[in-house]
Order: C-alpha cells, then structure tokens, then sequence
C-alpha cells in the first residue's frame, strides 16, 4: 500500500511540481522560500494522500495559498519584502525603458504583502476571476477587488513610470 | 482598471514566476518528507508496543546498584551543574509525566501539527496515541482538546476526552493556531483574512467575538497572545525600520480586552511574548523574542535583565522558568530568572522531535 502511495505521489510530483513551484515563486517571492512552501504543502498532501480524491493539484494549491496567506504556519511566516528606495524614475521614454519599468515593476511585486501577491498571483498567474480567488482565499469578491485596488497602488508607487507605460502602449496601439 | 494596464500586471505576475529554477529532485524531497511524518508514526507506535516488553527489565535498569567508585578516581567536587534526572523508561506513558517544578507533559505532536500525536487523558491518567487530526491542543484544565482538520479550515473541533465526542464549531476564515485561555474556558484565534486582521475569542460553547482591528502598528510576527491573567490579549507593536535579515524592531506589546477588543495599554517590552505562561505570576516580568534574541524584562519599564537561551517559557513561580533547551536532545530544565539551570529532565525518546505542551498539574 505504501509503495503505491509513494509511486502515486512520486508521479504527482514529477508532472505538477514545475508548475506548482511557480506558483509558489509567485507566492513567496524567492526560491528557498518557494521551495520551502511547496515542500511543506507536499508533505502535507502526502500524509493525507489516500484520503484526497480526484486530482491533487488543486488540493496542494489549496494548502500552497492556504498557509502563505493565513499563517497556519506560524513560525515560516513570509511577508513583505521592503525596498529601501523607491526606484529611479527613468527620464526618457524608449524601449528600453520599458524594459527597465517590467524588471522594477517585477521587483516591485515582490515588495508586495503576501496576502495582495496572492491575489495577483490567483488572478493573472493562474486567470481566476475576481470569484474564484474570492473562493480560494475565503474573503468576499469586494476583498478581492480592495486588495488588487491597494497592490496596483503599492505597485504604482513603487514603480512612478507604470501609468506612463500603459497609457503609452495603448496610444500606439 | 485599462486593459493594458491589466496586461502589464499579468506579464508581471508571470515574468515573475518565471524566475524560478527548477529543483531537479523535488519529488525525492518531498516524499522524503512526507516519510519523515510517517517515521514518526511509527516511532510513537513502536514505542507503545515496547512497553509491555520492556516493563520487565525496567526495574533492573533503574534500580541497578550504582558501580563502586574507582580508587583512581578523583575527589568529588562541587559544580554548579543541574541535577540530571533519568530519561523517563518505556512506561512513560501509563501515568502523567512529570516535567521539575510540578507541571505536566499534555500533548506532543510532530512540528506544524501533521502526523500522529500523544494526548494525556487527566482523567484516566494516561496517553494515548492519535492521528485522527491535523492539530491537537489541549485545554491546560479540563477534558477538552480543541483539534483543527485542513479539509476544514474554517473550524475548530472541540475534542472531549470524557466522552470521546468532538463538535465543529465555525470561527472564521485565515485563521492562526488556537491558543487556550490559561483558564481552559476560551480560545484565541488571530485571523488573517485579507484585508480583516484582528482576533476571535471563542468559548467552549461555540459562541464567539470577533474583534477586527486592521494591523494595529504591528508588521512582523503579528500573532495575538492572551496575558496571564486570561483578561487581555497583546498584540507586539512595531516600529518605522522593517528588515528581512531580522525581526522588526518592537516599541511593546499593545493589550486588548478579551471581552470587548478595546485597547487597554501599551507595554513596553523589546520583544512577543509567546503565551500566558510568558508572564510571570506576579506580572513584574516578561519572557519575550527580542528582535535578536529571548530576553527577560521588567513589564514596567521594558528594561533587559538579562538574555535567556528560551523564549518559550512558562513560569512555574515567581522565581522558577520551565522550557526546553534549543539544543542537543531539548531537554527540559527548570531554571531560575537568570537562566542558571537546577533540574534538567530528559524527555522519552519518542518525544525528542515532537512539539511538546505543557501545563499546570
């Protein structure tokens, strides 16, 4: 019985574990941390796999957002990582400018509290509607919507050329 | 929000999953893993199993006649070591186990609450081994055990070990661990709910009083914990500077009425308190984690006496600490303030690796 678990689980985790450790980097932020947080989901599937029916992916998301936004594990906690400076506002606009507002503005998502780059990550990582992350992190879809408010305000402040980038793509476009 | 805008933030999002690499053995990680849980499973059954075989021998270990001191040997001398105690033999879980300074072993569960765990039964005066749950924390009096189940993230199941009936009761979503009032009549829960942070206070009824609050000057480590008295709770206060390399600075610990969530005070201390047992009975001292270390203060004036090796302490009096000690084997030792030890008290074998409770007898 155990070795059909542990095949079963070994399988599970070769076909899913590169998508579910992006999820987890999206989450944490980090590659330990992601590591960490996926490890620790996957044991947690693990001990309970005979009673987990249907597919395991969304259960082990499941736990992945669980514990990242709720703080079930208390002593791992992740938040926010600060920045000591807001970044330089880049003084002219070209394509490489852009290129520097993705990578600030990647950077910037990191700078993010756990709890609003879990929304981000539920709705633009992995395409949720504002309901089914609502679902997901157990809030109403108003939460959502007040959370991705404050981390495009985070994020705008952070990274002063965001509005100028968008507005300018959608002029040329 | 313009569409391009949400185009951005989309690439974003993924740009940044992109960075990560990929863990070639992460299926060998993780099974190793989840095997340790079930080691320790088995661990705890083996040892139940040994007991009846080992009970026999068990006398004759313990009450060998010491060996004759060698004539080599040199003068005894005085050291101010504690006083070692035996590690307690296989049967130790036939009758309460007994920790220096009178209080008791109540719960042991692996690190994070999954896997099987060992639960004292007062009332029959002996434990027994569980893995119906995914956390067991028992009330310090009483027959309740509050248990929490991942596939119901939003409850708590009070476990009664008189009657063996549990009840599921909803308390809220995001929420932390349960912490027991001293008194064993309430529980605690920190929520987390996006955008609602704040505390629960449950009775053993079911009825409940949600307090939100926001962060309340907190950044890190924002975990409600109850005073000693049951009355209040405390929440640890941050200041300006954040860093990731270490805690965020403390300004104190803001209390908080348990009956109504207003604010009552601010205490001074450099760091959080990790429970009701943190205070001392007469509530001049506090154990807390300070930003770099566990530190015992004055609650008055937040003044450092002294760093201890154990921020996770219980004061059994007004002058004696029980913990753990972070190293080695994580023994117990019952300390004075200074954190000179006097008794150390080995745990059984099985109970090394395990988060272990304890409570007042």
């Amino acid at each position: 019985m155990a070795d059909v678990t542990d095949g079963e689980f070994t399988d599970f985790v070769n076909e899913r574990g590169d998508k579910l450790l992006r999820v987890a980097y999206a989450l944490a932020g980090s590659q330990h941390a992601a590591e960490d947080l996926l490890q620790n989901a996957l044991a947690k599937a693990y001990a309970r796999w005979p009673r987990i029916r249907g597919d395991a992916e969304p259960y082990v998301k499941r736990i992945l957002y669980h514990d990242q936004v709720s703080g079930w594990r208390r002593l791992s906690r992740r938040r926010e990582v600060p920045m000591a400076e807001l970044p330089e506002r880049p003084g002219v606009c070209d394509s490489s400018h852009d290129s520097e507002l993705r990578l600030l503005l990647r950077e910037a998502l990191r700078a993010l509290p756990p709890r609003q780059r879990a929304v981000l990550t539920l709705r633009y990582l992995e395409d949720l509607s504002v309901a089914e992350t609502a679902t997901i992190l157990g809030c109403r879809a108003g939460t959502v919507a007040s959370q991705t408010a404050k981390a495009l305000a985070r994020l705008r402040q952070l990274v002063p050329g965001l509005d100028e980038m968008t507005t300018r793509a959608e002029v040329t476009q | 929000m313009s569409r391009m805008l949400d185009e951005t933030l989309r690439a974003a999002v993924r740009d940044l999953a992109d960075g990560v690499r990929p863990t070639p053995d992460l299926a060998v990680k993780a099974l190793g893993r989840g095997r340790r849980l079930r080691r320790r499973r088995r661990a705890t059954a083996a040892g139940a199993t040994l007991v009846a075989v080992v009970a026999v021998a068990l006398p004759f270990v313990l009450f060998r006649p010491a060996p004759a001191p060698s004539p080599a040997t040199p003068p005894v001398t005085v050291t101010p070591s504690p006083t070692m105690l035996p590690t307690p033999g296989p049967d130790w879980t036939a009758k309460p186990l007994v920790l220096p300074g009178g209080w008791i072993v109540t719960r042991a569960q692996a690190r994070g609450g999954s896997g099987a765990g060992m639960l004292l039964d007062r009332a029959r005066g002996h434990y027994f081994r569980t893995d119906r749950y995914d956390g067991i924390f028992p009330a310090p009096t009483g027959s309740l055990v509050a248990v929490r189940d991942l596939d119901r993230p939003r409850e708590i199941g009070l476990f009664d070990l008189a009657n063996g009936k549990t009840n599921w009761y909803e308390v809220g979503r995001a929420l932390s661990v349960p912490q027991w009032s001293p008194d064993g009549r309430r529980l605690l829960f920190t929520t987390r709910q996006v955008d609602r942070f704040g505390f629960i206070v449950m009775k053993t009824d079911g009825t409940k009083k949600v307090h939100v609050n926001g962060t309340e000057g907190c950044s890190d480590f924002c975990e409600f914990t109850w005073t000693r008295d049951g009355r209040q709770v405390a929440l640890p206060q941050t200041g300006e500077s954040h860093g990731e390399s270490q805690r965020d600075a403390r300004l104190g610990v803001r209390l908080f009425s348990a009956d109504d969530g207003r604010r009552t005070r601010l205490v001074p201390v450099p760091g959080d308190p990790a429970g009701p047992w943190s205070w001392s009975p007469d509530g001049t001292r506090v154990v807390v984690q300070g930003q770099q270390e566990p530190l015992l203060v004055e609650t008055a004036t937040g003044r450092v006496l002294n760093p201890l090796p154990s921020a996770d302490v219980a004061w059994v009096t007004d002058d004696r600490l029980l913990y753990r000690r972070p190293l080695g084997s994580n023994d117990f030792v019952l300390a004075d303030p200074t954190g000179r030890e006097l008794i150390r008290q080995p745990l059984p074998r099985q109970l090394v690796d395990f988060e272990v409770t304890v409570a007042p007898r």
